[in-house]
């Protein structure tokens, strides 16, 4: 039989006609994931490969006109203080504002699973900054943190915290608390999304035989829920710190990276490398080294991710 | 037993409050600055209650700013990626599972990735690319930039929405004569419609709030979504006008609401794209 004979070929020998069925549905699985396939190879493989690539070179901006230069790029920077201090301040900012919205979000998560008056609309109150576009939230907070009419410095004079107004933006190291403070209040609802989901799969039995042991309040949190919790929030601190790391849009629009370059993250300094210092090559080596270090976590949160799935 | 149970919740719900009430405050504040006169705005102590509700600074906004060109742009910019980014993701989302073909797991795989790449390493070549094929300065620049990260949350989101349609469905269907595109289309595509609309208005969010890209790649005033360009008002005005800035604000924020309100159900998935459950 013919037809027989054709199946035994490898497939890319036959013509469509002879395919089996099942290879006929590979055959449009795979033209349906094609666009996707086509769109991140145009948008997002050729930039990355690209980045790489313009890191071997020095580019002036205005013209884009450069010449290779190899590892000198990156043999500047590690030498420069200005990349390592950016590094420093990410990580103090990572840290700082991820460990602020890990306390605060478990804390208001526990809060919202309790029973309360119009609970519905407390949790889309306190889930909604996380939707608010960062420049407004950005402009809101410059308005409260203003020197001469913000309330803040009001608020604090009243109550007597403080005897002056306090420049909450442009002095160290008031201005990265202060980011780390807005920072935590625009991202802790993922937080508080993620727990409170899974705080109400916990059984109800697990904290009545706790109960009955005799736990106390305190005692049902450490040995009942934080244990319960634990695989959420490995993931939740992955993720969290993947996306706080790489932030831009905050920083930028609050301090700019000042005062000076106290703020600077790395991600602020990819922006000014290229685009005030017009040094794309040196900008596009900044940016590599900074995904160097992102890619450790990315592929620890992959590994988790893909985990329990299967 | 009641009494003291009864004060216990009263006192719960006293401090539950007063702590939403902190965190919802530079929202309440925001509001109230906008609808207050610009002579109440430097009082000394501030009024939380303005004495008259006026929309002076809306008018001007409008009328003053190009802040309804800004809002135009934004429109157009979050239709349109929604748009693109829909049509592509379902069909890939479908194709990632329920078919099976070498390299899909790796793909999925990959699309996660993708979703955790920063912006800023895609941004130069990003730049490069559209002023070589002349796009610069354009929202089509916009539309193909915010895909890098539109379509792989979409893709990601879609799937964790379609997988939970059974397969059975679509078998029944094949049974019954069906070819698989007819199957998918008269009966995945229905079951999967609140799955869709959701995710596109979760992709219109993220279009609508984003800002680098548009900072880098825009920088007409024709061109530029509201992002920058509400920053732009801030940064050409003489003194900073507050009551303008947070009538601004609202109006960026009103289009958020009326889509927080459609996606109360989905906010736990669309939080995360499902990606804290894996």
């Amino acid at each position: 039989m013919s037809a027989d004979t054709t199946a035994k070929l490898p497939w890319f020998r036959r013509s469509y006609r002879n395919f089996s069925l099942e290879e006929k549905y590979a055959v449009l699985g795979m033209i349906l994931i094609a666009p996707t396939v086509m769109t991140f190879c145009a948008v997002i493989a050729y930039p990355l490969i690209a980045a790489i690539y313009l890191s071997f070179f020095s580019i002036y901006t205005p013209t884009m006109e450069g010449h290779w230069v190899g590892f000198s790029n990156y043999a500047t920077l590690l030498q420069s203080g200005e990349f390592w201090r950016s590094l420093w301040n990410n990580i103090i900012w990572t840290v700082g504002t991820l460990t602020l919205q890990i306390l605060f979000g478990i804390l208001v998560a526990m809060m919202l699973h309790q029973n309360m008056v119009f609970r519905s609309l407390a949790r889309s109150l306190v889930l909604f900054p996380y939707f608010l576009s960062t420049v407004v939230a950005v402009l809101v907070w410059k308005w409260l943190f203003n020197d001469l009419y913000g309330v803040l410095n009001h608020l604090f004079m009243w109550a007597g915290v403080i005897d002056m107004p306090v420049d909450w933006l442009g002095k160290m190291p008031n201005a990265m608390l202060s980011l780390i403070f807005v920072g935590a209040w625009k991202y802790f609802p993922f937080v508080v999304i993620a727990v409170l989901a899974r705080l109400q799969s916990i059984p109800e039995e697990l904290y009545e035989a706790a109960k009955i042991d005799g736990a106390g309040v305190f005692a049902r949190f450490f040995d009942v829920t934080l244990p319960q919790l634990k695989d959420v929030l490995v993931v939740i601190i992955l993720l969290r710190t993947i996306w706080d790391f790489k932030e831009f849009d905050l920083i930028n629009l609050m301090t700019g990276g000042g005062p000076i370059i106290a703020t600077q993250t790395l991600s602020l300094m990819v922006y000014k490398e290229a685009f005030a210092l017009n040094q794309m090559g040196a900008s596009s080596a900044v940016a590599v080294l900074m995904m160097l270090v992102m890619l450790v976590f990315m592929a620890l949160y992959l590994r988790k991710a893909k985990g329990p799935s299967e | 037993m009641s009494l003291k149970k009864k004060s216990r919740r009263v006192l719960f719900n006293l401090f539950a409050w007063s702590v939403i009430g902190l965190i919802a405050f530079p929202l309440i504040w925001m509001l109230v600055t906008s609808i207050k006169p610009q002579s109440e705005l430097f009082l000394i102590p501030p009024t939380l209650l303005p004495s008259e509700i006026t929309f002076e600074h809306y008018w001007r906004l409008i009328d003053e700013t190009p802040f309804l060109t800004y809002m135009k742009n934004s429109i157009i910019l979050a239709l349109s990626t929604t748009a693109v980014v829909i049509v592509i993701a379902t069909l890939g989302a479908h194709s990632l599972l329920r078919f099976s073909y070498p390299g899909r797991e790796r793909l999925a795989q990959l699309v996660l990735f993708t979703y955790l790449l920063p912006s800023v390493v895609l941004i130069i070549p990003l730049y490069f690319l559209m002023i070589w094929i002349g796009l610069a300065n354009s929202l089509i620049s916009l539309v193909i930039a915010y895909t890098t990260f539109s379509l792989p949350y979409a893709l990601w989101l879609l799937r964790s929405f379609m997988a939970a349609i059974p397969d059975d469905l679509e078998s029944a269907a094949l049974v019954d004569g069906a070819t698989r595109m007819e199957a998918f289309i008269d009966v995945i595509l229905p079951q999967a419609l609140p799955g869709i609309i959701s995710t596109a208005l979760f992709t219109m969010i993220l279009a609508w709030n984003e800002y680098l890209y548009a900072l880098v790649l825009v920088n007409t005033d024709e061109s530029r979504p509201l992002t920058t360009g509400v920053m732009s008002i801030l940064i050409t005005s003489f003194n900073i006008e507050w009551s303008l800035l947070m009538a601004a604000s609202v109006m960026m924020s009103v289009p958020l609401i009326v889509a927080f309100v459609f996606l109360q159900k989905y906010l736990t998935r669309g939080f995360g794209a499902g990606a804290v459950k894996g």
